[in-house]
């Protein structure tokens, strides 16, 4: 039950520098909000700190959603459990051979050296098991006594245990016994199977994130249960939600199931609060460009939809779940610029980090960063302190590039500055190209989201060099990724193998597995406390040619009685994404795909719009590419809607700093963003 | 704008173009060994046929063949190339490569003039010839490997010539794939003309080709700062290969490889003529393999383009068989640009010591398995199984991975894959435990994959190398297993041909399990010096048993486990001292018979050694690939052993020095050869 006195929906975001809490006011729709430093190895903690820097009373709160980077951490440190992998006869070493591609670079590398796979060779252990791949059981293990092997588990102290067997995407019956037979010899130790967590074709890419599963499941349930219980110490009564990698909400229990699914909880946050920012702003089409201390994040928006893609690595590991496809660079305000041995100039991937930070925070960093490169550039305030009140020192910046200008032999530092704005400005227009381009978008087509710490101040250019006709940049721009945690809505994906050739198979036939599935993950919004008024279930299917391999994703009506509309979705997304259509060819469907909400309540936002005075707080000349430019800084906060003006202008507000450069026309919406058009381009 | 951030952007914006050639590909294209095997590579060539651009997944062994064929056709085509016009390639007598890999170059104009061209190249699973896959270790000419496309237009201002598409599609097997994939490199071809375009705008033209030119450059200049420090003079290497699959006898390339100032010059001469089986290859792959070896020892990370060849020249016989013409088959290019490498990197771990790297695999490993299918069309099932890499200076080969000279492709199917789409079964695939080159660091394992047929029929075709002649060990680290492609029927082992790994349409019935058994990485040092921790592991991860370890490594272990130091100590002592070790004079001439080098062992040494007369030894000086050759064994009973000067210069020794001989065995001890 919903206590009246509950009036807060909080979005609580890790990032690698800071944590960052946002608290919406549902009875009076203000927003609240404070930044504490992250901890590393003790995120929970910061978390609680976060909440304590707010002062409300945790009684109150009504939802809290968390964007965690802890499986990402746990992976990349790997810090996972000890992991045993259970396998069909002759593959143990699936895993480590994997199809003998490289997957991290190596080229011409002689010292290359692949990574070892997260289960240790002597732990993957063999079964007399075997399925066909028309999903008859070659060789049971109904009888198979699991004692021994279980007994050997306990006794190397494995902490988790993955279960793959050969072809249980076409019958995983084996699959299913060998779990329901350890799960009960092992008692506390999680036991996964690799169908539970993807079903698709591919005994590689399957088995690998059956294994990532199991090897963070223990860690993010061990640090799921301290926050839950330290929260509830705490005196919160509301359950715990962290956010999925396919950008949905996810209560403890199904986060504790499914480990795997929340690889991107931290950054999707960003892409949910910008759909909420699409929606107020009525744009229908954009891509996120979320850019913090030591990275980019960037996600394609297509109709208020943010895509999922299927096929993720993560590391040197293939990772099959579905994920809101953000595609993350190394690129941060304290991204480091440096020369490379050829005497070539190269920003990033280091970061300056937090600590020492930038040379311009004055806490001991001396290498050049974005930041640097910004303020010698007049693009930050030296007179005045940030609106987060640092106090940047210019002289710390000009000193850094004056050290670099002398190794590339070139000793004016501003243009060299402009530089390395340019080549991290043409790395981000390089991601922002991945998740568009490469999946058969123009980003001409979008409109660019900034936000982020760093967002505002470089989306302009990133937009400028694309050929983007449209930026907005929205209110409170720090805080977006919070904003879309505390409004997500729950989401489950589900996937069957199921097809034929269209030629062949009756549209009719569809509804059977269709229904099945929506059912299934029906029961489980509804245990959840969705009713069936606040759900929706949308399915899609894997299409491709007769012949061909990758699939595109069609929108499907599963009550349909012939198959024409979805051949001429697919024929026309092919020819948008390849330059060409087969027409003469027969298509196929692979895979059913669902993806059912629980939909939250969304307040309205509503954004306090300003007195329209003191809108300038202190004009100064700005480096614009070309040359210097006598530039006006605006307050944020003072700006009224309905509002413009023409660039160059920066517009300064808590947790941002939008620059926008000349003859840009920005204009301040009813809903407080601004929207920007690009003067370069006409739309 | 600053000159280096330009260029800068406009390398990045390059290979942005290619990289979406190849997503494109991947996505749209037909044929399993494209869009899962990756068997494909993508490029931008200048308007005189020069590499500008490539991605870090394409394979060297395409790429670095395009701007040859590239050349060739603006060599024919001349000022007669338009707007609208596409060509086709795959002759390997005028750069290509195997017949299968067919080229497309699309050109792309800005304002009316040639400025680039886009070239795609993939392999295609049939272009006609004697076996279904088109690759057979049996063959005697090109025509049996398949139709041969010597620069061709086939598409004139926008007007497709279709005549000549029909007249290949319809000498391919299973056509409908094949147009599938053409039509996937079509596409391809257009979305990156129309990238292009874009750039153009943005940067302007004739800066953008200004700036391709810097890029090539400054991509030169780095290579030539990289070859200066290196040591100058005169590097030696030799190797096999082991059998052309029609005659007994192996073929041979010697290298000698100069190293002066700024530049690098690999010289073949007294190589092998070319020969009536299939491992010869065109004119472009010696190049192609220099530059590959080159570029990783010297200079890995930068960009990819023609100025980082530019300090390079190749010196190869006209047919001979790595430089071959008319009529001779090039089906196992793969294998003869493979062993180039090999001996390549023998000479380059000389100048660059502290990059020397054992042995690889051999060549692709081409398998095919094909059989009816019930439409009365051929199914093809075609792998390429990698195996282990070479040991290093500090590092380990890595297990069953693509080697650094190869671009990141698959090269075994999924298992559910072949099992949903032929009537095969996959029984088993694992690491080939054991079969590593033994050394301080060790090479890689192989894999070991088996595929029992379930129809009544099929036929297996095998191209592939190192089957006999194993990988080699460095710096008196081990060989590893050669290669070793078999079939098991009713439980016993038969070999499908009387030449190990070529083997052309042999018949298969229902039960009949292939085994694929790939090779392991040669070593890097000798194994008695390796960290006895390390050999624990290996055997505590069952890569090695505990007889491997102490026949091998001298490694022994106590009743619990742990290493037992000090029998490990005595062991190692032991196996040290049970080397044989000879005493080097000079001999007026090396003692060549025919391709092969003859190297003269008293019997008292071959007794100790346990080979006979023709069997093969290799001897270890300081050169940090060893020397092999056949034994001549002679009635001589002491330890002095004869050999000419060519023979002192590739083992960098002199008359007078002791150095160890061994036999060279297919497979380490323990393992099945």
């Amino acid at each position: 039950m919903t206590d009246s006195s509950q009036r807060y929906l909080v979005g609580i975001d890790v990032g690698g520098t800071f944590t960052d809490i946002l608290c919406l006011d549902i009875e009076n729709q203000t927003l609240l909000s404070a930044k504490t430093p992250s901890l590393p190895g003790k995120q929970w903690e910061g978390v609680l700190n976060a909440l304590g820097e707010l002062g409300i009373a945790p009684a109150d709160i009504r939802a809290f959603v968390h964007g965690t980077t802890i499986a990402t951490n746990a992976l990349l440190e790997r810090k996972g459990a000890k992991t045993a992998l259970i396998t069909t006869e002759g593959f143990r070493d699936t895993l480590e051979i994997g199809r003998t591609r490289r997957l991290i670079g190596g080229l011409f590398d002689i010292k290359f050296v692949r990574p070892k796979p997260l289960v240790d060779r002597r732990l993957r252990i063999e079964v007399p098991e075997r399925t066909a791949a028309d999903g008859e059981v070659l060789n049971d293990i109904a009888d198979f006594d699991f004692g021994p092997l279980a007994e050997r588990l306990k006794s190397e102290g494995v902490e988790a245990v993955a279960i793959g067997f050969v072809n249980a995407y076409a019958n995983d019956k084996t699959e299913r016994d060998a779990a329901a037979a350890l799960g009960k010899l092992l008692g506390d130790v999680p036991v996964c199977h690799s169908t539970d967590v993807v079903a698709e074709q591919g005994e590689f890419h399957r088995f690998s994130t059956c294994v990532l599963n199991a090897y963070l499941t223990p860690v993010v349930i061990k640090y799921l249960e301290t926050l839950a219980g330290e929260l509830n110490d705490k005196g919160v009564k509301a359950p715990v939600n962290i956010m999925g990698s396919n950008g949905g909400a996810m209560t403890l229990p199904q986060a504790a199931k499914f480990a795997a699914g929340t690889f991107l909880s931290g950054p999707v946050g960003g892409a949910g609060g910008a759909v909420r920012i699409c929606e107020m702003a009525d744009v229908q089409d954009c891509i996120t460009f979320d850019m913090g201390g030591t990275s980019t994040d960037v996600a394609l928006i297509y109709q208020r939809t943010p895509r999922i893609s299927h096929d993720n690595q993560i590391d040197a590991y293939p990772l099959q779940v579905p994920q809101l496809d953000i595609h993350t660079i190394g690129a941060g305000g304290g991204s480091i610029a440096w020369v490379q041995d050829d005497g070539t100039l190269e920003v990033g991937p280091q970061s300056a980090g937090a600590l020492p930070g930038p040379a311009c925070y004055g806490r001991g960093g001396t290498e050049p960063t974005i930041s640097d490169a910004n303020l010698v550039l007049g693009r930050l305030p030296t007179e005045r302190t940030l609106a987060g009140g640092l106090q940047l020192d210019k002289a710390a910046s000009e000193a850094a590039f004056a050290a670099l200008a002398e190794k590339l032999g070139d000793g004016d530092i501003v243009p060299l500055a402009d530089g390395v704005l340019r080549i991290a400005v043409a790395k981000m227009a390089g991601a922002v190209r991945e998740v568009s381009v490469h999946r058969g978008f123009d980003p001409r087509d979008f409109a660019l989201l900034g936000f982020g710490g760093a967002g505002p101040m470089h989306v302009f250019l990133v937009a400028e060099e694309l050929a983007v006709p449209q930026v907005i940049v929205p209110r409170y721009p720090g805080h977006l990724s919070a904003l879309g945690q505390l409004l997500a809505d729950q989401r489950l994906d589900s996937v069957r193998a199921w097809g034929g050739k269209l030629s062949a198979v009756d549209p009719v036939e569809l509804k059977v597995p269709a229904n099945e599935m929506k059912l299934d993950a029906s029961k489980s919004l509804s245990e959840a406390g969705f009713g069936s008024d606040k759900q929706t279930h949308t399915f899609t299917v894997d299409m491709r040619y007769v012949g061909q391999s990758y699939t595109l994703s069609v929108p499907t009506d599963e009550n349909a009685a012939d198959w024409d509309g979805v051949r001429k979705a697919f024929a026309q997304r092919h020819t948008e994404t390849f330059g060409h259509a087969d027409e003469n060819n027969d298509a196929e469907i692979v895979n059913i795909r669902l993806v059912s909400l629980g939909i939250v309540d969304k307040p309205t936002l509503a954004f306090t719009s300003g007195d329209g005075t003191d809108l300038i707080v202190e004009e100064r000349k700005v480096w614009f590419g070309d040359g210097w430019r006598d530039c006006p800084i605006y307050n944020r906060d003072r700006m009224e809607a309905g509002f413009s003006l023409v660039g160059p202008a920066i517009i300064e507000e808590a947790g941002g700093t939008s620059i926008v450069p000349p003859d840009w026309k920005v204009t301040v919406l009813e809903a407080g963003s601004l929207d920007c058009r690009n003067p370069q381009v006409s739309s | 704008m600053n000159p280096l951030i330009q260029l800068e952007l406009i390398r990045e914006s390059l290979v942005a173009v290619v990289n979406e050639m190849r997503a494109n590909i991947i996505h749209s294209s037909y044929a399993a060994i494209i869009y899962e095997g990756h068997d494909f590579s993508c490029a931008l060539m200048s308007a005189d046929g020069r590499q500008v651009a490539q991605g870090l997944a394409d394979h060297p062994i395409h790429i670095f063949a395009v701007p040859y064929s590239t050349r060739e056709v603006v060599k024919v085509f001349k000022d007669d190339i338009h707007e609208g016009d596409l060509f086709l390639h795959n002759d390997p007598y005028t750069g290509g490569t195997h017949l299968n890999d067919v080229l497309l170059l699309h050109p792309v104009f800005n304002e009316g003039k040639l400025a680039l061209f886009a070239a795609m190249r993939c392999h295609w699973n049939d272009v006609g010839g004697m076996t279904p896959g088109s690759l057979s270790g049996r063959v005697k000419e090109i025509y049996q490997e398949g139709i041969r496309i010597t620069p061709t237009r086939i598409c004139e201002k926008g007007v497709m010539n279709q005549a000549v598409l029909d007249a290949l599609f319809n000498n391919m097997r299973g056509p409908e794939e094949r147009i599938g994939d053409f039509n996937a490199m079509l596409g391809t071809g257009r979305k990156a003309a129309e990238h292009l375009q874009r750039l153009f705008e943005r940067f302007g033209g004739d800066a953008l080709i200004d700036g391709v030119e810097a890029l090539i450059d400054r991509s030169e200049r780095q290579m030539r700062s990289r070859i200066s420090d290196c040591p100058d003079g005169d590097y030696f290497a030799e190797g096999y290969i082991e059998s052309d699959g029609s005659n007994p006898d192996p073929l041979v390339i010697r290298l000698k490889l100069t190293v002066a100032g700024d530049s690098i010059n690999a010289d073949f001469t007294g190589t092998s003529a070319q020969t009536n089986g299939p491992t010869n290859c065109g004119p472009a792959m010696a190049f192609n393999a220099v530059g590959t070896i080159v570029k990783a020892f010297l200079d890995p990370k930068t960009p990819i383009n023609n100025g980082s060849f530019n300090p390079i020249s190749v010196t190869a016989p006209e047919k001979s068989f790595i430089n071959a013409r008319e009529t001779a088959p090039c089906g196992g290019m793969a294998e003869v640009k493979f062993l180039i490498d090999s001996v390549v990197a023998a000479a380059m771990g000389q100048v660059v010591p502290e990059m020397t790297v054992g042995d690889l695999k051999g060549g692709a490993n081409h398998i095919h398995i094909a059989g009816p299918r019930e439409d009365g069309g051929t199914y093809i099932h075609y792998e390429w199984p990698a195996g282990g890499t070479g040991a290093s200076v500090g590092v380990d080969g890595s297990n069953a991975v693509r080697s650094y000279n190869e671009g990141d492709f698959n090269s075994i199917q999924s298992v559910e894959t072949v099992e949903s789409q032929y009537p095969l079964r996959v029984e088993r695939c694992e690491i080939r435990t054991g079969a590593c080159g033994d050394g301080a660091n060790r090479g890689g394992f192989g894999l070991r994959r088996e595929l029992r047929v379930l129809d009544e029929t099929a036929m297996l075709s095998v191209l592939s190398e190192k089957n006999v002649i194993p990988p080699y060990g460095v710096a008196g680290g081990s060989n590893g297993a050669a290669n070793r492609f078999v079939v098991e029927r009713d439980g016993k082992v038969i070999q499908p041909s009387d030449v190990p790994g070529k083997v052309s349409g042999f018949a298969l019935s229902t039960g009949d399990i292939v085994r694929e058994e790939t090779a392991g990485g040669g070593g890097f040092g000798d194994p008695l010096t390796r960290d006895p921790a390390l050999v624990a592991d290996d055997v505590e991860l069952e890569y090695l048993t505990v007889d491997q370890a102490e026949a091998r490594y001298g490694v022994v272990f106590a009743a619990g486990g742990a290493v037992d130091a000090a029998a490990t100590a005595a062991k190692r002592e032991a196996l040290a001292g049970a080397r044989e070790t000879v005493t080097l004079e000079i001999a007026n001439e090396d003692d060549i018979d025919g391709p092969r080098r003859r190297i003269a062992v008293p019997s008292t040494l071959a007794n100790n050694l346990g080979i006979s007369d023709g069997d093969l030894v290799e001897l270890r000086g300081k050169a940090v690939a060893p020397l092999r050759g056949w034994a001549r064994v002679t009635k001589a009973t002491d330890s002095l052993l004869s050999i000419g000067p060519a023979g002192m210069r590739l083992l960098n020794a002199d008359p007078g020095d002791g150095i160890e001989i061994r036999a060279v065995h297919a497979a380490p001890e323990g393992v099945l050869s």
